[in-house]
């Protein structure tokens, strides 16, 4: 420490103050950070560094067996104007989000909604009801999804029942993907728990103060519940939409990781997955990496940007 | 086991001793402390089998010892790849006939000719099996058994629908003669969907005189044979001879235990001849095999030995000459060979499989025969694939389904795919 202090005495001589500002931050601060040491560490090995490197990457051709060459911006020319899988990847997962989003969260507020009505045994529906979210990215999950569509699985048994023959939900290339936004709607747990808080913070003097001028429970929602929860939905549209971009496991578990039948899975994570690993083209999957960073960045960037014509803060 | 020093174990002896008075005054412990570190993929049998050699070796040569690491085949190659790119590939690890081209392009495998008749002997090893590891002329891996594609029979489907098995001779004519008279009891097809199976599709075109590959790593067929052979598949389905599409997409990746013939859809599979035993522990009816349809009556030659896999040596290893001792051993040590079975395909070396042949058990000898004996079956191993193969065969298998669920036209899609063939080609060239 005090060799620290010493030689930046030394390389600042002429400010005299400067020798013991620095040492009054070490002593403050110093300690805190040598305990954050193994964080930071982590952060710029683990996290920012194979960033840089993937950035790096995706202006070469590297492909883990002979050094990376420099290929400029081949990679990103050839992605926007030669390549059919990148467009089908990026039409999978554009419909997988617009569907999967909006569906899982008003499912979600639905669910909300109803448990936010001061019901008995209330923390054990809102454990039940967060489970599938806990359990949802998890490959057991996709691997009961597999069984539970096939085609003749439990959902056309129960479908046979009512004398109705259910096609081949995860094997057509009509139904697949249907069956993957399923999956995403019924892991509606986490924003409904979010949801429910924003339900709490609601103050109840407008309830009270709407039912008394004459509103209908319709017209409450609309006219209070809705816009004082609009930054709550806010906040689960962008968690959720970034999830939905980022979405992998249910569709390389379901389809074996292949994307099929005919590329009718092919999530854009699915594609770069393959990219890199049964193709070893990293250089090529780093830029789809990076492309889709800026796909989620923009997005996320005009929901802010539009964030206040509709979102609504109480303050 | 009483001791039994062969030849070649007493020549590594001697060696061993050799280095060790090289060394001085070091005792011949130290001087032989070999340390190789071993990777391949398989399931836990094959890995049982493998260490199993390996503490044979050790026993043969003091002081060495080995760390191991196995996968299954798709997550072999990432973490093989990472490795060499990163300069700490084991010193021995398995190699496959599809990446062979790859690796050996861009000097990930050591070439073995300097070694052969010395520390690599491959005497009575099959010649066939030595050009499968040869890339350019040169030996850049050793097989460790010949296998060969292989229709799985489920033999009871045939027997309740009072069909006869299918024989050697049969052509996809006579599957389909035979088809309507199998699935009137149960269902089940007489035939898996093989339009998106390479293998399939590789064997029909040999029988045809044509080829997947070209030496040169060109295609080997033109549009018009893609056509047909979509328009085949097109009639069968539509002759209820295959399984329908919506059943054959669930055999996402050709796993055992989603093929059509595991999941009762159809009475025979698309594999290969090693697999008779993984299909039939993973099946309750009983199982034969037989050779791929013919595409006519007569026709020959779609089939070939193929090396199953090999070991190859890592030419940045301190211990090139023990990784090539140790890949000699395990293919011509007879105890060893008696260890591996016919795990990984039929053992290359002759006196190592006329020491095994006696010891098998009845689908081991099923496997055997069927290798051995492929008759006018057998066509000359084709040149090993070039290095975007892989991508070729997964694209296949997407185009075979937009023609089985009605998407495209057989006219269609095998242009098409002749084309995005030539495009993944010319791609992969590009680079190297």
């Amino acid at each position: 420490m005090t060799a620290r202090a010493a030689s930046d005495e030394r390389a600042v001589p002429a400010r005299a103050v400067t020798p013991s500002y620095w040492s009054r931050i070490w002593t403050e601060n110093g300690p805190g950070y040598l305990f954050l040491l193994p964080w930071f560490i982590g952060f710029f090995g683990l996290t920012i560094a194979p960033i840089l490197s993937s950035l790096y990457l995706s202006f070469t051709n590297f492909d883990m067996l002979t050094a990376p060459q420099w290929v400029g911006m081949d990679n990103y020319v050839r992605m926007f104007t030669h390549d059919p899988k990148f467009s089908q990847s990026m039409r999978v997962t554009l419909l997988f989000v617009a569907f999967s989003v909006p569906l899982k969260l008003s499912f979600a507020l639905g669910v909300a909604l109803l448990l936010n009505r001061g019901m008995k045994g209330l923390p054990i529906y809102r454990a039940v009801f967060y489970l599938p979210s806990l359990l949802g990215a998890s490959v057991a999950i996709a691997v009961l999804w597999r069984t539970l569509f096939a085609g003749d699985g439990l959902v056309n048994k129960g479908l046979a029942v009512f004398g109705i023959v259910g096609p081949a939900w995860i094997s057509n290339p009509r139904f697949s993907l249907w069956t993957l936004i399923a999956l995403a709607v019924w892991q509606f747990g986490s924003p409904m728990i979010i949801f429910l808080a924003g339900l709490r913070q609601i103050p109840q003097d407008l309830y009270e103060a709407a039912s008394l001028d004459g509103a209908n429970k319709w017209r409450i929602f609309w006219k209070v519940t809705l816009p004082l929860l609009t930054p709550v939905v806010f906040f689960n549209a962008i968690i959720q939409t970034i999830e939905g971009f980022k979405s992998f496991t249910p569709a390389f578990i379901i389809s074996g990781g292949t994307g099929n039948p005919v590329n009718s899975t092919l999530f854009y994570t699915l594609y770069l997955y393959q990219e890199a690993f049964s193709f070893f083209r990293m250089g090529y999957a780093s830029a789809l990496a990076w492309v889709l960073l800026a796909i989620v960045a923009v997005f996320t960037g005009v929901s802010f940007l539009t964030s206040r014509f509709w979102v609504h803060y109480d303050s | 086991m009483t001791i039994n020093i062969d030849r070649r174990k007493f020549l590594m002896g001697s060696t061993a001793l050799a280095a060790a008075g090289a060394m001085g005054g070091l005792s011949p412990a130290q001087a032989a402390d070999v340390h190789l570190r071993l990777y391949w993929w398989g399931g836990q049998a094959r890995a049982d089998r493998t260490n199993a050699v390996s503490d044979l070796y050790a026993k043969a040569n003091p002081g060495f010892t080995y760390d191991k690491e196995f996968n299954a085949f798709n997550d072999y190659w990432p973490k093989l790849g990472t490795q060499v790119a990163g300069g700490n590939a084991p010193d021995v690890f398995q190699m496959d006939y599809r990446y062979i081209v790859e690796y050996a392009n861009r000097g990930a495998v050591q070439a073995l000719d300097d070694f052969v008749g010395k520390s690599l002997n491959l005497d009575d090893f099959d010649k066939d099996q030595i050009e499968g590891g040869k890339v350019g002329g040169k030996l850049y891996a050793i097989s460790l058994g010949a296998n060969s594609v292989a229709l799985m029979v489920n033999t009871n489907a045939f027997q309740a629908a009072g069909v006869d098995l299918p024989t050697r001779d049969w052509s996809y004519d006579d599957y389909k003669a035979n088809a309507e008279k199998l699935s009137s009891k149960g269902g089940m097809k007489i035939l898996a969907d093989g339009s998106g199976n390479e293998p399939a599709l590789e064997n029909w075109l040999r029988q045809r005189g044509k080829a997947l590959y070209t030496a040169d790593g060109k295609i080997g067929w033109t549009a018009d044979d893609l056509i047909e052979w979509f328009k085949m598949w097109a009639d069968l389905r539509a002759a209820g001879v295959c399984v329908g599409p919506d059943d054959q997409a669930l055999d996402a990746t050709a796993a055992i235990d989603t093929t059509m013939i595991t999941l009762g859809k159809a009475a025979t599979t698309y594999a290969n001849s090693n697999q008779l035993i993984g299909f039939q522990a993973v099946n309750k009816n009983t199982l034969t095999m037989i050779n791929f349809p013919r595409a006519k009556a007569g026709a020959g030659g779609g089939h070939y030995r193929k090396p199953s896999q090999f070991w190859s040596v890592n030419p940045k290893s301190a211990l090139v000459e023990e990784a090539v001792k140790y890949v000699s051993f395990f293919v011509n040590d007879v105890p060893s060979g008696l260890v591996l079975g016919v795990e990984r395909g039929i053992p290359c070396a002759k006196h190592v499989r006329d020491a095994l042949a006696p010891t098998l058990s009845a689908p081991d000898q099923l496997s055997l025969n069927f290798v051995s004996n492929l008759g006018d079956l057998l066509g000359a191993l084709p040149p090993s694939p070039p290095a975007a193969a892989g991508e070729v065969s997964t694209q296949l298998t997407t185009k075979s389904q937009e023609v089985a669920f009605g998407q495209s036209s057989p006219e269609d899609a095998g242009a098409a795919f002749a084309k995005e063939a030539q495009d993944i080609l010319d791609r992969a060239a590009k680079k190297s």
